[in-house]
């Protein structure tokens, strides 16, 4: 099996001298082709911080990241932003639309940047909310749907562009059980049927209940990785 | 043009998503541009007016004396009535009108008072289309003709002689021969201009005038009428090469006062231009800044998905060109608006005496300036959108993940 994405002794230091917090302390880690994986550990450990440098929104103090093949290290920004757009597919916690676009108008979003022409944008964006359940709710704004609607419409942005691995951060929080669930059986069956590689960070024990995969952190390091 | 169509959207969008700040943000551009615009065509309507108003009743556009009469107007600097190339010059489409007048320093008595004065002779019928004069007549009549050797003289020296119409009055001037002549006239008509003219200027007839002072057909000056007054500097170089040593002059020449309000006219309206181009500039880049730091975590969300800091940048800079753009046009139809509802005039009469001494007429017509239309706007929008760069560039160095971070 392929590294998707491969982590080599990354650190991270926020900050600098007394106040330097260490993030991450050297994460050796590699995210198989078609893992469901989860990322758990208590609040600070470092989760949040390790997504960002795997979805290339931050740059490790030490060490390398490689996503597809390609490493991270010494891209410019642009260049960084146009892998994004490529390659990663991000679900975060909350504030996850854009509240002035329409769900389909959302989903669009990352396939303009890309550049997909008109007529496939569309088929593409409805095409990938009737797969996350939201057939008849194209037109909707966001704040005309529930918490879960409004996740399932950023599931469907993060897999329209076809991206080789999801990244998900604590999707789950504001959700109810019963919503949870619903969404949680979602990613799992996308990746089930589809191959998508998932790698999501969560407190949430029904979550890590599906996961195939469950790595744990605990202040900046990981301590546990184990395969179900 | 592919970004553009991404963002354009967006930001119009975002426009409305705070429609009380966008709306205050709309007035505030609106209403500024509007007062400027307002504010241009009316005191260009008011300078007009009261220069018209002015220039009416005796300068005219421009004056020919002989050389040295304006410096010392007397009896040896006369001149002869315009002939050959002169009278050529002057006989041109571009001057609608011109007069000849004899003007000499005199004193005027009465029973009671002794005052300096102006004496014009004039020959009537042509001065009733060149000057607002003969219509100012409050009492009796305006001269009858050249030989009409009766006086009209002012509301305020009648007063001030304590004279009335129908008495008799002694003006005594220095005639050619040097000696004091003088004689009495008839009090025919009282006229009502402002104060200053009325105490100056007292007018008889032209022929009657010369007859008195014992000249035969001398002029003291030709006042000539030009409607277009960018012509005037040509018609006045045509009449000087014509006649080069008499002495031509335009009005602003001749009424030093009028020259000056004429420049600093303009100095006015830009001074009130930058009073509002600074509320503006405060106005904009609040409403700009709030929108800007209320949408943090939407940015770093638009960031993480891979819009670049350009396209920020570019978006906020949108929503405030797009919005000072609205605001513009408003303001522009407000002053069109209002210089349209009052194509009828403004009446000023109703503060009469009041506004007696900025001697405008009694109706002000305001007019759109064509380039008040096009240069005012274009500066407020520039102003908008540079000051708007600001809250822009703020925006675009929001960093994606700070801005997530921040979020929750
Ligand atoms: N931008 C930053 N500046 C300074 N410190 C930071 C920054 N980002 C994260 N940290 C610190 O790094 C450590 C790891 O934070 P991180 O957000 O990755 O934890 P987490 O596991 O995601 O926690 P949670 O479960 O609460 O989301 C924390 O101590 C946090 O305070
Ligand atoms: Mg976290």
């Amino acid at each position: 099996m392929k590294a998707i994405v491969s982590c080599k002794g990354v650190t991270k230091v926020f900050g600098k001298g007394e106040l330097a917090v260490h993030a991450l302390r050297g994460i050796d880690l590699d995210i198989m082709e078609g893992d469901f994986a989860t990322l758990a550990g208590p609040s600070g450990s470092g989760k949040t911080t390790l997504l960002n440098m795997i979805g290339a929104l931050d740059h490790p103090t030490e060490g390398e990241v490689t996503v597809d093949g390609q490493s991270l290290s010494g891209m410019s920004k642009g260049a960084l932003s146009d892998l994004r757009l490529e390659k990663v597919g991000f679900i975060f916690q909350a504030y996850n639309l854009v509240p002035v676009l329409s769900a389909r108008e959302n989903v669009e979003f990352v396939l303009r940047l890309a550049k997909v022409p008109a007529a496939e944008r569309r088929a593409r964006a409805d095409a990938a909310l009737a797969e996350v359940g939201l057939q008849g709710m194209e037109s909707r704004r966001p704040s005309a749907m529930s918490g879960g609607q409004q996740q399932r419409v950023a599931i469907a942005r993060a897999l329209v562009g076809r991206p080789r691995v999801v990244l998900a951060d604590e999707p789950t929080a504001n959700l109810d059980s019963k919503t949870t669930a619903e969404l949680v059986d979602l990613m799992y069956r996308l990746n089930q049927e589809s191959g998508i590689t998932f790698l999501i960070g969560t407190h949430d024990p029904r979550v890590m209940d599906h996961s195939k995969r469950h790595i744990e952190m605990e202040d900046g390091q990981i301590i546990s990785d184990t395969r179900s | 043009m592919e970004d553009f169509k991404l963002l354009a959207p967006l930001a119009w969008r975002n426009l409305w998503r705070n429609p009380r700040r966008t709306v205050i943000t709309l007035i505030v551009v609106s209403v500024g541009l509007w007062s400027i615009l307002a504010v241009a065509s009316f005191i260009t309507a008011w300078a007009q007016s009261s220069r018209d108003a002015t220039l009416r009743l005796l300068i005219a556009q421009g004056q020919i004396h002989a050389e040295g009469y304006l410096d010392n107007p007397n009896i040896n600097r006369l001149m002869d009535p315009p002939e050959g190339a002169l009278l050529a010059a002057l006989n041109q489409p571009d001057i609608s009108n011109w007069v000849v007048r004899l003007e000499l320093p005199a004193v005027v008595q009465s029973e009671y008072k002794t005052l300096p004065a102006s004496v014009v002779g004039v020959v009537p019928e042509d001065e009733r289309r060149i000057s607002s004069v003969p219509d100012k007549l409050v009492q009796g009549r305006y001269l009858s003709g050249p030989e009409d050797d009766g006086a009209v003289i002012g509301l305020n020296l009648a007063k001030r002689l304590k004279t009335a119409l129908g008495r008799r009055v002694i003006l005594m001037i220095t005639a050619e021969d040097g000696w004091l002549e003088e004689r009495s006239f008839d009090v025919v008509g009282i006229y009502d201009a402002d104060t200053a003219f009325e105490d100056t200027y007292i007018f008889t007839g032209q022929a009657a005038m010369q007859e008195m002072v014992g000249l035969e057909n001398k002029i003291a000056q030709i006042a000539f009428e030009v409607p277009d007054d960018t012509k005037l500097d040509g018609v006045v170089a045509r009449l000087q090469a014509a006649a080069p040593t008499l002495d031509t002059r335009q009005w602003r020449k001749l009424s030093l006062i009028m020259g000056a309000m004429d420049a600093t006219m303009g100095g006015v309206i830009f001074v009130w231009m930058g009073v509002m181009m600074v509320m503006i500039s405060i106005g904009v880049i609040n409403t700009q800044l709030m929108a800007v730091f209320e949408r943090i975590h939407e940015f770093g969300l638009l960031r993480a998905l891979g819009l670049k800091p350009g396209h920020v940048l570019a978006l906020v800079a949108l929503e405030s060109l797009l919005l000072i753009g609205l605001g513009v046009l408003i303001g522009m139809a407000m002053g069109a608006g209002t210089v349209w509802g009052l194509s009828d005039g403004i009446d000023l009469s109703a503060f009469g005496k009041a506004l007696e001494a900025f001697k405008t007429g009694d109706v002000l017509y305001l007019q759109i300036q064509p380039m008040d239309y096009v240069i005012f706007p274009l500066a407020i929008w520039l102003l908008g959108v540079v000051v708007a760069l600001w809250p822009a560039w703020r925006a675009a160095k929001i960093s994606p993940v700070e801005a997530m971070r921040s979020a929750t």
